[in-house]
């Protein structure tokens, strides 16, 4: 028998109460401490500007690049190490904007909650 | 015999791994979200192990062969959907306490109507997405074994419902892990591999395409569906025994299973529904289907299709809820956006060489197949079979990582949030659902798994997307709001799903609108959410239900909360009772 064996500790009762149907607790209103409330709302509200501003920047990215190949057919045939630019377009600019734009909001997000 | 030594490992491994997580499984908690208690690294390699699906495997470089370069912006919009996840979803809602989309509904809005109403939701779009993955899941096995249909098909439902049933989402959790650096590896290495081994030619025809329209080689085409050929001249090919077979110019329908020899020169006819790869059209890098003349718009309707569908993918939202806290799901969501990236590098890879070895896949309809085709056509000797195997196993790890998190949100809606019940309930639930989705797989054949998988993200985008960010950022919320929103933006997509799928053939702006219905859907359920919360009044909580998701945890260690360690509850809200247990036993 191995030293790092797992045992069962809780009783009998408890594994049957486990087991058995349970009718979910009655669901009460949500309250906030009044100091809480407040922290709540300076957080809200510090929150929310970045998150427009990267979902802004995502936005501009993900739907301004289609419109710009659309526009400028002429990348089909400008080669970059024989890779058509436009090909070249869709996958190395897109993804690393993502991990840049995700790393940043990141860093705001938390920021924003440290308390003051 | 490839698939025999491709998919046993796996099926191993997969099993090996899930039994390391079987130990303490015992309340619907452990079950349903792993007790909570899941690392952002970890997680984030679970959330990409499950979403990295047959889609991602095969899909994007069938796509490519079939649609053109614009398919490479669905793996775009598949990145693009955690990116927004982390910005809007992630941490509120770990922070709801919820187990499941359901439970954060009814714990926003303390509505039971809209739970069970979410609860159908999620078994439609997982139904949508679950039975593809079983359907290529069959298919593939088929095509390299040369097994009957129906055994890939029961080897993926067995082994995805037992580890389900007794590991529950722990043993999910390692085995999606496990699963995500395995098909990264055997995704990564055979590219590089074919790249390295093609030769100068092929990797000039891969960026220089030009239109198939010549049959390069003599060319056996399987056809494993019904196929209609459009020809302009006559032609004589080769059936599957050597006999010439003379096919008279116009439409001629292959049959189920035949295996016709095309011989070198001949003029590659005509599908009906397809355009040949490699034309002008194909080179362009957006989506234009059905020639609809709307490039951007198409390509504008995939990325708002997959990038709002994964924020209200309800599978990947179940595995934000095993983080420990809110900061951890948001960091997990963060590190999700790098190890998909890193992914998504090497589809168009497959894709481009695939377009120059392998183009007549595109006339059986059998593009999915593509990436597993690939090995044999570049090495024909023991190379080529060895990395067939592994793209081989890493697809039906695909597979089986994604159908594991469906299956459990399966069981979670049935068994948590419709008709609640225990643990064993759950654990039979999973069993009777792979079971119910095994006999829908089996007549699915013929459906595009493409198109089914993109319907389970436009459902969800239409629906569960409004609910979490209205949920989360908006406090005139109200419950009416939220059911009237979710079910007009399941009526709007049902409809324009039955419109495609029995309704008259449409061409132009209308195509794309149904065959794409996000561009309007998601839209209208935003717009009906909010029209309808505006006309009532919220109660007089919602600003408090609300605020309570974008509060931080307080730690429940450290030297600040020294003396009554493990308790959540504000001192100030305790029974007298539990002051006095606390005083007695906490240090």
């Amino acid at each position: 028998m191995s030293p790092h064996r797992r045992v069962v500790v809780t009783s009998p009762q408890t594994r049957l109460a486990h087991a058995r149907r349970r009718s979910r607790a009655a669901w009460r209103a949500p309250t906030l401490d009044p100091v809480e409330a407040r922290q709540a709302q300076r957080v809200y509200r510090a929150q929310r500007a970045p998150a427009l501003m990267a979902l802004g920047a995502l936005g501009v990215l993900l739907f301004g690049l289609p419109v710009l190949l659309d526009l400028l057919p002429a990348w089909d045939n400008v080669r970059l190490l024989g890779i058509p630019l436009s090909w070249i377009a869709i996958v190395a600019v897109p993804f690393p904007a993502m991990v840049a734009i995700s790393h940043w909001q990141l860093r705001r997000a938390e920021r924003a909650e440290e308390p003051e | 015999m490839i698939a025999l030594f491709a998919v046993t490992p796996v099926v191993l491994l997969t099993l090996l791994v899930g039994l390391r997580g079987v130990a303490a499984v015992r309340t619907t908690s452990d079950f349903l979200v792993a007790s909570r208690r899941v690392s952002p690294l970890l997680n984030s390699a679970a959330v990409s192990g499950e979403y990295l699906s047959a889609a991602s495997f095969l899909g994007v470089a069938g796509l490519v062969v079939k649609d053109g370069m614009g398919a490479l912006w669905y793996p775009v919009g598949f990145t693009a959907g955690y990116v927004a996840m982390l910005v809007l979803v992630a941490a509120p809602m770990r922070r709801s306490g919820a187990v499941t989309v359901p439970d954060f509904a009814e714990a926003r809005l303390a509505s039971t109507p809209l739970r069970k109403l979410a609860a159908v939701t999620v078994l439609v779009i997982a139904g949508l997405y679950l039975v593809p993955q079983f359907r290529t899941a069959g298919l593939v096995l088929s095509v390299v074994s040369d097994g009957p249909y129906w055994v890939g098909v029961v080897i993926a439902a067995v082994v995805v419902s037992v580890t389900l049933a007794v590991g529950g989402m722990r043993a999910a959790t390692y085995v999606q892990a496990f699963q995500f650096c395995f098909k990264l590896v055997l995704f990564i290495v055979p590219a590089i591999w074919l790249l390295l081994q093609v030769g100068p030619q092929v990797r000039h025809d891969a960026v220089h395409p030009v239109e198939f329209t010549h049959f390069t080689r003599d060319t056996p085409v399987d056809f494993g569906l019904e196929v209609t050929l459009l020809l302009d001249d006559p032609l004589t090919v080769t059936t599957a025994d050597g006999t010439p077979l003379p096919i008279r110019a116009g439409e001629y329908r292959v049959a189920e299973g035949t295996t016709l020899v095309f011989p070198a020169g001949a003029p590659v006819p005509g599908v009906r529904g397809g355009a040949a790869p490699g034309g002008p059209d194909w080179q362009r890098p957006l989506l234009d289907p059905h020639d609809a003349g709307h490039p951007v718009l198409g390509t504008w309707a995939v990325l708002i299709a997959t990038m709002l569908g994964t924020m209200g993918l309800p599978h990947v939202l179940m595995r934000f809820h095993t983080s420990p806290d809110g900061r951890s799901a948001r960091r997990t969501a963060a590190i999700t956006v790098g190890l998909l990236s890193v992914f998504y590098l090497f589809p168009g890879i497959y894709g481009t060489l695939a377009k120059v070895l392998v183009p007549q896949l595109y006339l059986s309809g059998a593009t999915d197949t593509a990436v597993v085709a690939l090995p044999s056509q570049v090495d024909a000797g023991s190379t080529g079979t060895v990395f067939t195997a592994l793209l081989t196993a890493g697809a039906f790890a695909a597979f089986l990582a994604t159908s594991l998190g469906l299956l459990l949100v399966v069981a979670g809606a049935i068994s948590h949030d419709l008709v609640p019940g225990g643990l064993a309930r759950l654990r039979f639930t999973v069993v009777a659902a792979a079971a119910v989705v095994v006999l829908l797989a089996l007549p699915s054949a013929r459906l595009d798994a493409g198109v089914l998988v993109t319907w389970g993200f436009t459902v969800a985008a239409a629906t569960f997307c409004p609910l979490l960010v209205l949920g989360i950022w908006w406090s005139r919320l109200t419950a009416a709001g939220a059911i009237a929103g979710v079910a007009a933006g399941l009526a709007g997509t049902a409809g324009a799903i039955a419109l495609t799928l029995f309704g008259p053939p449409v061409s132009g702006l209308a195509a794309i609108l149904i065959a794409q219905p996000a561009p309007w859907a998601v839209p209208l359920a935003f717009a009906t959410m909010v029209g309808v919360s505006l006309l009532g009044r919220p109660p007089a909580w919602s600003q408090a239900a609300m605020l309570r998701l974008h509060l931080r945890e307080r730690r429940d260690t450290g030297p600040a909360w020294g003396r009554d360690p493990g308790h959540s509850s504000p001192v100030t809200r305790r029974s007298s009772a539990t002051r006095r247990v606390i005083r007695r036993l906490g240090r």
